[in-house]
């Protein structure tokens, strides 16, 4: 405490407050116990708060938790938080989890023996998966008994048809790729070759009659 | 020679031609096949024909047969070549009066493969009239027509 004091009196004078301002930063002896008591208040019942949400969750539980072996005190003395692990009542303790013990390492082995079904939902509670019947192929087997797969037997019926493009779109692709590679400002670009014209259509004879655009004489 | 090469004798023919030709230069002489003059020219078109194929196709035309082009392209000596590149029409500028086509037979197949190769090269730039690099001496000289214009 005289420490503190004389740091504070440096700190004053090191940094020139004001005696005004000095006295806003002091927080007086009184004031900080109201603090520190209000503060243990809140910070247990918070605490209370958290184990019964947590209690609610976890009950529906078949199993317990990842852990086994670890009993977790009852929480009512010890102020520190427990890191994670939280029996469902503070009143089991060390009985409970020792009782626990034994039939969890039961349940082990249990649920990759039985069939699919109601016994999943240890992942989403209150949702079952959708139980579609047992795959019966005895005749064709299947992939573990390493059958030809499905795409693979079909080979006479579907060789009738090509797949892909046929040979004269082939090769006017390639021409499409020539066309690519020609300036794109050359003349005529843009000339539409296969346009249906009448019988009075006359080609664009760059405004030799006075006909035409001002750019088609450029 | 003029059996050689592929031709054209209606309108129909014609604006088939135009419009097919695809990047490359459309050649259409204008002319009678008897003609003096169009039977050189004719020759010297047979024989370049091959050698210009991936730049120009080669098309002859009977003035006869096809009035309504002989009108529109203003055809008044023959033989008259008139030059396209993708339906458009391509002026060069021979030094001679009438850029729009040109007049005559050439000297030289030479002159005939300079000039469309310089065709080629300005449609691909864009450019709507090029300058001919024939020798203006070997330029066939007339007289152009003034009918009232």
């Amino acid at each position: 405490r005289p420490e503190h004091r004389r740091e504070t009196q440096r700190f004053w004078r090191e940094n020139r407050v004001e005696a005004a301002e000095r006295e806003l930063c002091l927080v007086p002896a009184e004031e900080y116990e109201r603090f520190s008591r209000a503060l243990e208040q809140a910070v247990a019942a918070h605490r209370q708060r958290e184990e019964e949400r947590i209690g609610q969750v976890s009950a529906p539980r078949a199993a317990p938790g990842p852990a086994p072996g670890t009993a977790s005190p009852p929480p009512s003395a010890d102020r520190s938080p427990d890191p994670g692990r939280r029996a469902p009542a503070a009143g089991d303790g060390a009985g409970g989890a020792a009782g626990r013990e034994p039939s969890w390492d039961a349940e082990q082995p249990g649920p990759s023996g039985m069939q699919a079904g109601p016994d999943l939902n240890w992942m989403e509670p209150g949702q079952a998966l959708t139980f579609i019947g047992h795959q019966e192929a005895e005749g064709k087997g299947n992939v573990h008994t390493g059958a030809k797969p499905p795409w693979l037997t079909e080979e006479e019926a579907g060789s009738k048809q090509e797949i892909g493009p046929s040979y004269e779109e082939f090769l006017r692709q390639k021409e499409k790729q020539k066309l690519r590679k020609l300036p794109p400002e050359r003349v005529g670009a843009n000339f539409d070759h296969t346009s249906q014209t009448g019988e009075s259509w006359l080609p664009s004879f760059g405004r030799v009659w006075n006909h035409g655009r001002r750019w088609q004489s450029r | 020679m003029s059996f050689l090469l592929p031709k054209l004798s209606s309108k129909r023919e014609v604006d088939q031609a135009i419009k097919s030709v695809a990047e490359k230069v459309l050649v259409l002489r204008f002319g009678r096949d008897n003609d003096a003059v169009c039977l050189q020219l004719d020759d010297i078109l047979a024989k370049t024909a091959h050698d210009l194929s991936k730049m120009a196709v080669i098309y002859l035309v009977d003035v006869d047969k096809v009035s309504v082009y002989t009108q529109y392209f203003d055809i008044s000596y023959i033989p008259s070549t008139v030059f396209f590149f993708n339906g458009q029409h391509m002026k060069v500028d021979y030094g001679s009066p009438d850029h729009t086509k040109f007049v005559g037979s050439f000297k030289t197949k030479q002159d005939f493969i300079d000039l469309i190769e310089v065709i080629y090269r300005g449609a691909m730039r864009g450019k709507l009239i090029v300058r001919s690099p024939i020798d203006p001496n070997n330029i066939p000289k007339y007289d152009l027509l003034y009918q009232g214009i």
